[in-house]
Parts: structure tokens; sequence; C-alpha cells
């Protein structure tokens, strides 16, 4: 009965909307690292624990504090709730019962509850086991007051920093990277303090004026030479007690000079990873931004133009002396190989990223970038360059939007000046925008007035623009002549006089910068303004 | 017929010259690797098998005399800028085309005397960028000066005796007669440089303007035949 009852509770759980909601909900907050919830949730918890500490010092001297208690306490139920919570998102149990149950159906079987409830306590234990559940617990028991004595262990509150901030961890990691070194090292300072205390003992103990009486001082006095600290409260008096302290401070040197330059090696190769993790976090604050493959002098020229647009974008180059180059600029920028699924992974090419651009100057490796970003993503844009022909098609069936044939360009444009120097001067001035003159597109809207007007009517020339036609995908128009398929458009060259403009539609104009914008404004002034009498 | 001297035979030069009109230009390639100059000639292409440090070599192929345009497409921008400053000395009048690999060279190159700079990464970066802030104009620019499809510029000139002579540009009504639609017009009298269509008040067209259009082939093709017809009626 009570089995049926909890099978029963699961499958509600299960279904129930609010229980899936409220488990991401917490969720987000508190383990998701890509969520903005938890970044406030772990400033929060910062701050909290900081004032903790503060209020613990600020009761080692005022006993009687109220204040300090009730904050103490609220304190307290948060960290209880947070470890509970925790507990809850950690593992679901619900899943357990109805797996087993499912299971248990399947091969006709008995439903037991205890193995289930054996299952869920050892998620449980694992749960209570970890690392950071530990430091939790840590964290809250030193605050009951049976255990008064555990009070000064509040101080290790400050290790649940680690959990909310990611310097501390990478700190810890990087420490864990040497861990064979530094274990090493221990086990010779332990031979090394043991030897030496002994020996200290030995000579010094029945020495008359000595400081050392017991095992004990001698283990302090060989801590603080070997530390190279050295007080001096305590001195070797025998000759004996001298050599030994020679003997000491000249291993000390090694000892520490080895663990000074196991520290600095450990953080000097996780130094590479913590900014590309930084990298990482700061593109995890952006959408819509572009990943540019390859940072030769196509990527180059990209990323200044995209920079001077205050368009976000990230390099990745395997060279690292452009990476530099990149982050000179104060471009985004991660030394790595971007055919790694990992790396595009990490550089969001799943979440915010809106292109990609293979450019590298190698065919293999754009076809191949091309293959991954596709195949990790559905609606990317994809931008690939081609440095020879017969790779073009390989391009578009490897996933490209568009392939782009850097030397076809430049020969064509090279062949266009000789033809047509003048048209060719003017036309690569409004593509490169440095005249005024400037090719637009202006998009007629939903009730805008351009809809349903004529060409004829729109007294282009009095503004002094050119039209050059209207791109669109309205089968209406396809009775026109004059049309060229543009990818899923047509673009209208040259529209009669009696073409009728609809909504989507696009005017393709030749003009002054200015001149177009405030055609723009006009039509959109004019859309509001007929709009409000409703 | 114009004579072009190509220096260099690689994607690029190839790209090029097979975009230029077979019977308006005569078109020499010279490349000192004479693996490259064998890959041209079994391209179709006449080939020359010159040192281009020599002037007497340069001379030898017409520099100086018949060639109209040098092409400088050689991979490096030291023999490009050595190149252009051995034609320019042979010919002032030379049409000098030249390639750069790294910007810095740009410079170099106009000051050893080459009329126009190309840099192909830089055209290529521009390029991507318009194709991610402005797609639509982009493809325009494709089905144009790409020529993608056939929507072409064209300059015409317009010769002695011509109808369009005295006419003003508004009497001109390309696009209902011609489906041509007129960009510019440069005044020679004036300068080399053109005025775009659109913001030029009125004005009668001479001898010896050029008219930048827009149009399929068959229509340019057409109304550069009137233009030459005297007695064509506007």
């Amino acid at each position: 009965m009570l089995a049926k009852l909890i099978v029963y509770c699961a499958y509600y759980l299960k279904s129930a909307d609010w229980y899936r909601r409220a488990k991401l909900f917490f969720y987000d907050l508190l383990e998701n690292s890509h969520s903005r919830k938890k970044k406030y949730f772990d400033a929060t918890m910062i701050c909290l624990l900081i004032l903790s500490v503060i209020f613990l010092i600020y009761d080692i001297e005022h006993e009687d504090s109220k204040m300090g208690g009730y904050f103490e306490l609220a304190i307290l139920m948060v960290f209880i709730v947070e470890y509970l919570i925790r507990g809850w998102i950690y593992s679901d149990t619900y899943k357990v019962i109805i797996e087993e149950y499912e299971k248990a159906l399947y091969l006709n079987l008995d439903f037991k509850l205890l193995g289930v409830f054996r299952k869920a306590f050892v998620r449980d234990i694992e749960y209570i086991t970890s690392p950071f559940a530990i430091i939790d617990i840590l964290a809250i028991l030193p605050s009951y007051r049976p255990l008064a004595i555990l009070r000064i262990f509040i101080i290790f509150r400050l290790f649940k920093l680690f959990r909310y901030s990611n310097s501390a961890k990478l700190f810890a990691d990087a420490l864990a990277s040497k861990r064979f070194e530094l274990m090493t090292l221990l086990i010779f300072t332990c031979f090394l303090v043991f030897i030496a205390s002994v020996s200290i003992y030995m000579f010094e103990y029945q020495a008359p004026d000595s400081g050392i009486h017991n095992l004990f001082d001698a283990f302090y006095w060989t801590i603080v030479t070997l530390a190279t600290v050295g007080f001096g409260d305590i001195t070797p008096q025998t000759t004996g007690g001298r050599w030994v302290t020679i003997f000491l401070i000249l291993a000390s040197l090694g000892v520490l000079s080895f663990f000074t330059s196991i520290l600095i090696a450990a953080f000097s190769e996780k130094m590479l990873s913590v900014r590309e993790s930084r990298t990482y976090a700061e593109l995890d604050r952006y959408d819509n931004f572009i990943i540019i493959c390859g940072f030769g002098r196509v990527g180059q020229e990209i990323a200044r133009h995209l920079h001077n647009d205050r368009q976000k974008f990230l390099v990745i180059d395997r060279v690292s002396a452009r990476i530099d180059l990149a982050k000179k600029r104060g471009y985004l920028a991660i030394e790595s190989d971007a055919s790694n699924n990992e790396v595009l992974i990490n550089a969001g090419i799943c979440r915010g990223a809106s292109a990609i651009l293979c450019i590298t100057g190698d065919d293999v490796i754009n076809v191949y970038v091309t293959l991954t970003s596709r195949h990790l993503n559905k609606n990317l844009r994809i931008i690939s360059r081609a440095n020879r022909h017969d790779n073009v098609n390989k391009l578009y069936q490897a996933g490209a939007d568009n392939v782009i044939r850097p030397f076809e360009i430049a020969g064509l444009l090279a062949a266009e000046f000789v033809g047509q120097p003048v048209a060719f001067e003017a036309i690569s001035g409004i593509l490169h925008n440095q005249t005024e003159t400037v090719m637009e597109s202006v998009l007629v809207s939903e009730k805008s007035p351009l809809d349903n007007q004529k060409i004829g009517q729109l007294d282009l020339q009095q503004r002094k623009l050119t039209l050059l036609g209207v791109i669109s995908d309205n089968p209406i128009h396809l009775k026109h002549k004059n049309k060229y398929q543009v990818n899923q458009q047509h673009f209208y060259f040259n529209p009669e006089v009696d073409f009728i403009l609809r909504h989507g539609d696009m005017l393709v104009l030749l003009g002054r910068k200015y001149g177009i914008d405030h055609f723009r404004d006009q039509v959109e002034q004019r859309r509001l303004f007929s709009r409000q009498p409703k | 017929m114009k004579n072009i001297a190509v220096f260099g035979y690689n994607r690029l030069s190839f790209e090029a010259i097979s975009r230029l009109d077979k019977e308006l230009y005569q078109i020499t390639v010279i490349d000192h690797d004479p693996v490259k100059a064998a890959l041209a000639r079994e391209n179709g292409f006449e080939t020359a098998n010159i040192d281009f440090r020599s002037d007497d070599d340069l001379k030898l192929i017409g520099i100086g005399a018949h060639i109209d345009t040098l092409f400088c497409f050689f991979d490096t921008d030291s023999e490009n800028v050595f190149l252009t400053l051995s034609a320019r000395a042979l010919d002032k009048a030379l049409n000098i085309v030249a390639i750069v690999d790294s910007p810095e060279s740009a410079e170099k190159l106009i000051a050893a005397g080459a009329n126009k700079i190309i840099d192909p990464y830089e055209i290529c970066g521009r390029k991507i960028h318009d194709m991610l802030k402005r797609p639509d104009i982009n493809d325009i620019f494709d089905h144009t000066v790409f020529g993608r499809h056939d929507l072409h510029l064209a300059e015409v000139t317009i010769p002695e005796n011509s109808y369009l002579e005295n006419a003003h540009v508004t009497q001109l009504h390309l696009s209902s007669q011609y489906n041509l639609i007129l960009i510019g017009i440069v005044n020679k009298q004036v300068s080399e440089q053109m005025h775009f269509v659109a913001e030029e008040f009125d004005r009668r067209l001479s001898v010896g303007d050029i008219l930048v259009i827009l149009g399929p082939s068959r229509e340019i093709r057409a109304f550069k035949k009137d233009v030459e017809n005297e007695f064509c009626k506007i």
C-alpha cells in the first residue's frame, strides 16, 4: 500500500510542471554557471560570508551583543536551506523510484521499497561526502551551541568562498595539478623535520641553558629554522646542536626554493587556461557574436571592421603570435584549434554565436571547421574562404552558407579596372563606403505609407535618389520581368513605374547617405503618425 | 586592341585574364618559373620568356612601346615594386596594376608609380564584413560587379556626331527605353571624377562624356549601338 502511494507520488512529481520549474529555478540559481541568477546569488553569499566572519570577530570582544546573535541565526538558516536544496537538486529520487518500479514491472518481480531506498540513500551519501558539501556542513556545524568549542571553525566558512568564486577554484586547481611534486616534497620535508627534531633533542636536552625541554620544543625549533624565520628564542648551545643547525639551514634553503619553483610552474601552466576561461566568461555575457577562425590578413581586416562597428567577436587561431597581435588590439582571442569540437562549444557556437567565419589560408582546415560547425549548429551562418577553385563545392557540401574566393574577387576587380576604370572606381567607392554616395536598402514595413504604392509615385528623383531595384519574396511580383533569383528572393531590376510595392519588399537605393536616411526617417514618421488616430 | 603584359602566373592573374575579352585584349603572360609559364601556355595564353630584372628584356616585349597595361602579379612585394619601378621609368603613360601581399607595401608601390593597388586580403575582408552587415546589398553587388547574373556595369563614351550630343540628361529615359539605369556621368572637360546622376542637376551632354550604366548585356549592346548612330531618334 505504502509502495503504491510512493510510486503514485513519484509519477505525480514527474508530470508536475511546478515541480520541474522549481527544480530548474534552483538549478539555475545554484549550479548553472551560465545563468545570470547564479552570479547574483554567488555575490550575495560572498557578502553574507564576509559579514558572518566580521560578526565573529566582533563577538570575541563583545560577548553579549544581541545583533550578532540574530544575524548569526539568519545566516545559519540561509546556509541550512542552501545545503538542503543542493542535496535536493543533486539527485532525482522520483526518477529512481519510477525506474525501479518499471524495471520490476517489466521483469514481473515484486517492487521492493527497500532496494529503492538503498539506491536513493547511496546518492545522498555521495552528495554528503562530496568536498563542497563537507565544507558547507563545516560552515553550519560551529553555530550549534553545544558544540561551542567548534566556534573557531566558523573561520572555515571562508572555504565556502571556493563555491562562489572561480578564481579561488583555479588556485586550488593549480595546486592540485602539481599533486605529485608537492607530495614528494612533503615526504622529504617530513623526514627532514623528523631527523632534525630528534637530533637537536638528543644534543640539547641535557645541555645547561638549553631551551629544549621536550620533543615539542625540538619540533617547534626545527620548523622555525626550516622556514628561515629563526626567532632566536631557542638557540643551540652544544657543538653537535650547531652542526645540526647548519645542515638544517642548508637543507631548508633547498626545500623552500623547490617549493617556490613548483608553485610558479603550476601557476604559469594554469595561466593559459585561466585566460582562456576568462575569455569564455566574457563571451557568456554576449549574444549574437561572431567567431573568426583564422587571424591572417583576411581575419585582421574583418576584425578591424567589426571592431569599428562595435560588433562582438572572438578570434581563434593556432599561431600564438597572431593571438598576441589580436590581444594587443583589444580583441577577444583564444589560442586553440578551431577544428576541435570542444573549442567551438566553449566558444559558444550553440549559445550566443550568430555566425562563424572559416577564413584560414588552408582549405582543408576551412572545410573541416565548416563541417564541424554545421554539425554542431544547424542554424548558424557560416561563411568560408576557398583558396582554390575546386574546393568551393566541397565547402558548400560541408554546410557553408557563403563561400568567398579572395583571389577570384581580386582578379575580377583587376579585370574590371582595366576594362572600365571609371565605373570601377565609382562602384568600389560605394562598395568600400569611401564616397558620400552609398547603396542601401529601405524596407517597406507593414502599414508603411510605401505599402501598396506605385514606384512612380515615390518621387525619388526629387529626393536625389536612384532606385536600382526591389528585393522581394512576394510571389505577387513574379509577373514582372527583369527578375533575378537572389537566394530565396527575387531582385527586380529597374522596376516599371506601375510596380506596386508590398510590405516586406526592400528598395535598393543609391544616393547620399543622409538622403537615404532622411527618406527612411520620413517614411517611418508618416507610418507612426498615420497610426496615431486609431 | 589593347595590349596587356601579365607578370606572374597564379590564381589571381588567371582569374583576371580569363575575365578579359580575348577579342579586345592581346595578353602576354610572363613568369620566371618555367613550370608556371608552361601551365600558362597549356591554358592557351601567349607567354614570353624574359627576365623582368633587365630593362632590355622589358623593352623587348613592348613596354615603352605597344603595351598599354601592366599587371604586376608576382607573389612577393619586392618583385612587384621592382617591376613597377622599371616599367614606370620606361613608359610614363603605362597603366600599372599591382597586387600587394603586406599592407605596408602599398605605399611603396604607389611611390614606385603604380596606378592601382589591389590587396586581395583587404578586399576579401571587406566583402565578408559586407556579407555580415548588409547581406542584401552584398548580393546585389555579387550580381552586378561580380557578374553572377546577367547584370553589368558598362561605360559608354559619347562619340562625335552621336544623337546624344547636346541632349539633356533628363531626356535620356534610359530606364523606360532600354531597361538600363544611368548611374553616373564623367564630364571629361571638367575632371575624371564620376558624378552620380541622382544628385546632378539637369545638364547637357557633350562629346567625350562617359555614361556609366547598369543593366543586362543585351540592352547595353543595343544602347551602345544606338549611341554611335547619328540619326537615332530620342
